[in-house]
């Protein structure tokens, strides 16, 4: 037995809270960071901090991997935002930005190969950990999509595989960056291989489950 | 008398900045719209375009903080009312094919309807320009085939490929983002 369409409509407008202008910004904020800090505990639960975190935040190594994560999340996030509109246009413009954070850290990266004897680079581009970075960035980037999917839950989305892949690239980026308190690489060689391999395959799981997952 | 995207646009803002009133007469307004939306593009009981047309009045009430208040409101609206469409149309397992994407593009509308057709063309401006000029002169300008290809400068069958293959594209690309 359904509802009148007047009973319904009335019903609705019973229910009308302010919305702010940013309201969309800011629901995106909350599911992230609620996600981003169940990533924060379950790193502190399983692999824990680097044991010398305090003395890497003054060096550059830290703040490089940081800041590459940390543009990359931004752009991420501009990218999420504009599709959890229902009429958000196509934004090619998004494939430019991110180039700029991966480029500067290539340049990074070739100066570094320049500055390091041959038969050290592949220790360099390999580290201790290359064989479970990336999967450890997509791992922890999990609850922090699951916090993007409660987000979408009052927003609109209806591209659904670009929004998909959108939250799956903020949620690695994010996550790459919380990743970034336990990881002990330091090479711009490393973060610029393995850190993006985990955020490229975050997103990609994002654009295989979106369609399913992001429906409404 | 159709509300203007002006005055519905008002009643959105007040709407969002939290008064109830001016929300109840948004959803009033929108409801006749979207039954008119939903009732010319589907081959359905009108009990089943006023379920959907609910349905599309739900979201948009519990989905109303997607809107960008610097951006036109019908557009947004119509936004919503199109992903519910497909989405019915994928739960009914109806093939989204070209012949049916046709209907859903060319269905003719009153003027109040003129926001769905900003909605279609931001779908049609994923289209190379002339494959978009072929659908929307005999689409949407309602323009015969002869009358399109005169106008364009364009062979008769060159007009008739552009809008199979725009149409094909479309259908692809809007199975790719929903299924």
């Amino acid at each position: 037995m359904t509802l009148s369409t007047d009973d319904l409509i009335r019903s609705l407008a019973a229910d009308v809270p302010p919305v702010g202008a940013s309201a969309a910004l800011r629901r995106i904020g909350l599911g992230s960071a609620l996600g981003a800090l169940l990533t924060l505990i379950v790193l502190l639960l399983s692999i824990g901090l680097r044991a010398d975190l305090g003395a890497a935040t003054h060096g550059f190594a830290f703040w490089m991997k940081a800041l590459y994560t940390g543009s990359l999340a931004a752009i991420a996030f501009g990218f999420t935002l504009t599709l959890s509109r229902p009429d958000a246009v196509r934004a090619t413009r998004v494939v430019w930005l991110i180039a700029l954070p991966v480029a500067a850290l290539a340049v990074l990266s070739l100066l570094e190969l320049s500055h390091t004897p041959h038969d050290q680079w592949l220790d360099l581009w390999r580290g201790r950990s290359a064989h479970v970075c990336p999967w450890l960035v997509l791992g922890l980037s999990v609850p922090i999509f699951v916090g993007l999917l409660w987000s979408f839950r009052r927003l609109a989305p209806t591209r659904l595989r670009a929004a998909g892949t959108a939250a799956g690239f903020a949620a690695g980026a994010l996550s790459a960056t919380v990743y970034g308190l336990h990881c002990p690489e330091s090479t711009a060689t490393f973060v610029l291989t393995w850190y993006t391999l985990g955020i490229a395959l975050a997103a990609l799981l994002g654009r295989l489950l979106g369609p399913r997952l992001l429906r409404w | 008398m159709r509300a203007s995207e002006d005055e519905l646009k008002a009643l959105m803002i007040k709407g969002l900045d939290g008064d109830a009133l001016a929300h109840q007469a948004l959803l009033g307004a929108l409801a006749p719209l979207l039954r008119a939306f939903f009732g010319r593009r589907l081959r359905q009981t009108p009990a089943e375009v006023e379920d959907l047309m609910q349905e599309a009045l739900i979201a948009i009430h519990t989905r109303r903080m997607s809107y960008d208040r610097g951006r036109p409101f019908t557009s947004w609206a119509y936004s919503i009312a199109r992903y519910k469409l497909f989405d019915h149309l994928r739960r009914r397992r109806v093939d989204l094919s070209i012949e049916g994407l046709e209907e859903l593009i060319g269905a003719p509308g009153f003027e109040a309807e003129s926001a769905a057709a900003i909605d279609v063309e931001s779908l049609l401006e994923l289209l190379p320009p002339k494959q978009r000029r072929a659908i929307r002169a005999t689409k949407l300008e309602g323009l015969s085939v002869a009358e399109t290809a005169r106008a364009a400068g364009m062979s008769e069958s060159d007009v008739k490929v552009s809008v199979h293959r725009g149409l094909r594209a479309l259908a692809q690309r809007l199975k790719d983002e929903l299924t």
